[in-house]
């Protein structure tokens, strides 16, 4: 017999993966625990760090409080309801009927995903606004009426409701969407050949399977609704009411009572960990999810004569999301005022003028923005790439320990973060006040879960036997890492930067605690000037973070990858 | 002397021993199948063997060498040997050609070397048509070929199988079992094949170990473990068989329910308590008319259910005692349900299980 033996040999190399190991459980638990002790810390305690429940005491005696607690949870309630009424019937047309355009569709409502909500509440300002608002001053102009009639006021409680709706409708539409490509038609089929009519199949088989995914969608709205800070702070605050979010940021006002806003973080934090949990119990039951099994197509349901009623709904709801949005951006970015007719003459590029070359801030915060979103996108799919290796191949022991940590901070509402991140880091020790570093940190922490549950997703997906067979023929664990592994993640982890980069060009809630003049992004400054009402700054700026994001969204959904080359060809 | 050998090996997770105190020596050259059903702790040795897993207990020895042991094992690229996985694990990113010289690219052989190796073992497998292709645009049976190609072009002096065959259909399997030990006796490895499928073990194996709940029951070759199980396990798992059980009487019989006297010639016998005997289906001889002395190893019965297979008739006949005996007889032999049948249970193919 040939022979081609080597000696085993002992020379193992380091073992790199129980040093990663300890840094990465250390960083992680830095991001998540330290401004969690912290919020505890100052919210049961006095200003001389004396253990007092005070804060509590003041939180439920104070009436402007109490109704600011109200306030939201109401606004998140019918939020969650208006999604799903909007979006159950919408993605059912758009997954099961022969609604004409269907992919267009969903392409808008990626859209109206990618918008950040606070954008859209401007957008819907320089719509609805009593005075000044596009819509209005068509309805005077219509009907000949004067300067005080208004059909639309945006800066109320339903406007507010309205504004967060058009943007969180998505989380239920894509998930109801999803459930109902899955279900297959095999169970509708059954329920036809028992007797049942269209109608009743519709109501008795395919709607109970959707619901949870609606519910679970609906908390996730929900959820949105109750943390946001930017719409509320553009609509409501004008209108003369708080929600929790607007008044913990108030309480961060000269002069800041740092305890009270603590007090206030936790019942927030409590409220979406419970939400959280409601929605993983949904989902977590059985029988709901219908999972592989061979089956047919999922079933079209043809509109008939209804088809252009369809067409009417969907769209109707489409223009009040995204197409009257933008319109009235791209107006108001391209003429003198918002009441200016569309003429030639009202053209103008003043806006741009003005926020490219004349208003100081905004180079410093483009800059800021795409420093922290490129830092942010790459540190974080780094660590969520060695972090759900390590998970998913339990190479080492308690690397389990590494997917909660990752995970957690998906309970920690931004505004919540923020509070706990100034506590923590804002103080003579770290100074890291008024630094970038205070603003990476936060965007790290609040991007992890994404990222980790991305790639850990997409970890699964690789077969560790593929890794083994690299082994076996003789590569040690890191080149069977980079020769066999990465270049199958190639596409996952592409995805996954662009998503965490988007996720932080638009975030605001954490970021409206923690920036100072020196470390503004376009997001504060969009929202500084919504303050001094500079409208057409606004849409300018707007407009460059929603073609930044659509453009990285695009590169992301069309890389070249290898990923043509994992598909049969020909 | 053998090649690899196992020591004491055990691997605990948790507390649950999965692979308990298993010994076994494997010669140079040989093919051992590891057969047992699901849960019994066949991949866990396997990759033990492989070096994925460090052991709890004992030792792996390859060559004389110690590879395996707690907190001393070599890993896997360290071993020299070769794996074909359950899954095939084929790189969708590579072609077949590149998955096969992805291990001689490893020990950096030189290009035109890598080159005629990797055609050499394309061709001993039928693949040579197939180099530029992707794994995703092969049939199982090619991507098998392409996982034993991959496996066997590096010349490992220890191959290793996990259940290779089991995403194959009937006939493929049939075909790749005989290509494997084609290829086996072509380039000698020493091989260890793990199955569930006790037809694979017989046709491919020079010595089967049938495992069972971590530790092995009995090792030896087909025909030692087709004809001499030690065990009731051993015996129900390879080939099927009737179990009787009963008390020994005299020197070398078995006193079972419903006054079946079995005198067995070969076997051990439990002394105390209960003890088994085994005759295989086709070993037992069926009569429609009272024979003449039905003293020893005879029984009446009655025919509960006939089913005509084509070459045989399957029957079941129940025995005095609550028993039921399944046996097969000539298609001539056609006896209706109901009626009442002799069985015979002739010595020489009696065998005793003391467990
Ligand atoms: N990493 C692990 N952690 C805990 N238990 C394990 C682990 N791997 C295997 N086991 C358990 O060890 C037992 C034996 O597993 P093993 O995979 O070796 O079985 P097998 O004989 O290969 O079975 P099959 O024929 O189904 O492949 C099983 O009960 C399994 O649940
Ligand atoms: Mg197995």
């Amino acid at each position: 017999m040939t022979s081609t033996v080597q000696a085993p040999v002992f020379n193992r190399g380091i073992d790199f993966s129980k040093p990663v190991f300890i840094l990465l459980a250390a960083v992680l638990a830095v991001l998540v625990i330290l401004p969690l002790f912290w919020l505890m810390v100052y919210s049961f305690t006095d200003i001389d760090r004396n253990v007092t429940f005070d804060n509590f005491i003041k939180l439920v005696t104070d009436r402007a409080m109490r109704r600011s607690f109200g306030i939201a949870i109401g606004m998140a309630a019918l939020v969650g309801i208006l999604a799903c009424v909007v979006a159950t019937p919408m993605a059912w047309l758009v997954a099961r009927t022969d609604l004409p355009y269907a992919r267009f569709v969903r392409i808008l409502v990626t859209a109206s995903f990618v918008t950040p909500p606070f954008l859209g509440a401007i957008a819907w300002e320089i719509l609805a606004a009593p005075n000044s608002g596009i819509l209005n001053i068509l309805y005077r102009w219509i009907f000949g009426l004067t300067d005080g009639e208004f059909l639309f006021d945006i800066y109320t409680f339903t406007g507010l409701v309205f504004a967060i709706s058009c943007y969180t409708f998505p989380y239920v539409f894509t998930l109801v969407a999803n459930a109902l490509d899955r279900v297959p038609s095999d169970l509708e089929d059954a329920s036809s050949i028992l007797g049942a009519k269209w109608l009743t199949t519709l109501r008795r088989v395919t709607f109970p399977m959707v619901v949870p995914a609606m519910l679970a969608g609906a908390l996730i709205a929900i959820l949105q609704a109750l943390t946001m800070f930017g719409s509320p702070a553009i609509l409501a605050l004008p209108a003369g009411f708080h929600v929790i979010t607007t008044k913990i940021w108030s309480l961060f006002q000269y002069p800041p009572k740092l305890e009270l806003a603590a007090a206030a973080a936790i019942p927030l934090l409590l409220l979406t960990i419970i939400l959280l949990r409601g929605q993983k119990w949904i989902l977590g039951r059985k029988g709901y999810t219908v999972l592989g099994g061979k089956s047919g197509a999922p079933r079209v349901t043809e509109l008939g004569k209804f088809k252009w009623l369809a067409v009417a709904f969907v769209f109707g709801i489409l223009c009040l999301t995204v197409i009257f949005p933008y319109l009235a951006l791209i107006k108001t970015a391209f003429t003198e005022t918002i009441d200016a007719p569309l003429t030639w003459e009202s053209f103008t590029l003043k806006h741009f003028n003005f926020v490219f070359f004349e208003f100081s801030a905004t180079r410093l915060a483009v800059f800021n923005t795409l420093l922290l979103g490129v830092l942010t996108a790459t540190i974080c799919t780094v660590i969520a790439l060695v972090v759900s290796y390590l998970v998913s191949r339990k190479s080492v022991a308690g690397a389990g320990i590494l997917g909660v940590l990752a995970t957690a901070p998906v309970a920690i509402p931004g505004i919540v973060l923020g509070v706990g991140l100034f506590l923590s880091y804002a103080n003579p020790t770290f100074m890291l006040y008024g630094t970038l570093w205070i603003l990476l940190i936060a965007f790290l922490t609040i991007e992890m879960p994404a990222g980790y549950q991305q790639l850990s997703s997409a970890f699964q997906g690789v077969h560790p036997e593929l890794e083994e067979a690299s082994r076996i023929l003789g590569a040690t664990r890191l080149k069977a890492l980079w020769q066999i592994t990465a270049p199958m993640l190639r596409t996952s982890v592409v995805a996954t930067w662009c998503f965490v980069f988007i996720g932080t060009i638009r975030e605001l809630s954490a970021t409206i605690l923690l920036t100072t003049a020196n470390t503004k992004l376009v997001s504060v400054i969009i929202y500084d000037l919504n303050e001094s009402g500079d409208l057409g700054a606004i849409s300018v700026l707007g407009l460059l973070l929603l073609v930044v994001s659509f453009i990285v969204v695009y590169i992301a959904s069309k890389m070249p990858l290898g990923a043509g080359r994992l598909q049969p060809r020909g | 002397m053998a090649f690899v050998e196992l020591v004491g090996l055990t691997k605990q997770f948790g507390s649950l021993a999965v692979v308990n105190k298993i010994n076994l020596a494997i010669d140079k050259g040989n093919l051992v199948c590891l057969l047992g059903p699901s849960g019994c702790g066949k991949t866990t040795t396997l990759r033990l063997i492989a070096g994925f897993i460090e052991p709890s207990g004992g030792e792996i020895r390859v060559g004389g060498k110690r590879i395996s042991a707690p907190g001393a094992s070599a890993p896997p690229e360290a071993r020299n040997m070769s794996m074909i996985f359950q899954s095939y694990a084929l790189w969708p990113h590579m072609t077949v050609y590149e998955n096969v010289a992805y291990g001689l690219r490893l020990r950096k052989l030189p290009k035109t070397e890598i080159r005629a190796r990797v055609d050499e073992i394309l061709a001993a497998t039928k693949l040579s048509a197939l180099g530029e292709r992707y794994p995703s645009e092969l049939s199982g049976g090619q991507q098998q070929r392409v996982s034993l190609a991959r496996a066997l072009v590096i010349k490992p002096e220890t191959l290793l199988l996990d259940e290779p065959l089991s995403n194959l259909d009937a006939n493929l399997r049939e075909e790749m079992r005989f290509e494997i030990r084609r290829l086996h006796d072509e380039f000698r490895y020493t091989t260890v094949y793990v199955t569930h499928d006790q037809s694979e073990a017989m046709t491919t194996a020079d010595l089967i170990v049938v495992m069972n709940q971590g530790i092995i029951e009995q090792s030896g070759t087909p025909e030692d473990i087709y004809q001499r199980p030690m065990s009731e396990f051993v015996a129900r798992f390879i080939g099927g068989t009737n179990i009787f059980k009963g008390k020994k009487v005299g020197t070398d019989s078995v006193a079972c329910a419903g006054g079946l006297v079995l005198r067995c010639a070969s076997g051990d016998f439990a002394d105390q308590g209960e003890t088994a005997v085994s005759v295989r289906h086709h070993d037992i001889l069926l009569f429609a008319d009272k024979p003449a002395s039905t003293d020893a190893n005879w029984i009446a019965g009655t025919v509960t259910r006939q089913i005509y297979l084509g070459s045989h008739r399957d029957y079941l006949v129940s025995i005095p005692g609550g028993e039921t005996v399944r046996t097969v007889a000539p298609i001539t032999v056609a006896i209706p349900v109901g009626q009442q049948v002799w069985l015979n249970f002739p010595p020489e193919h009696c065998r005793a299980l003391a467990h």
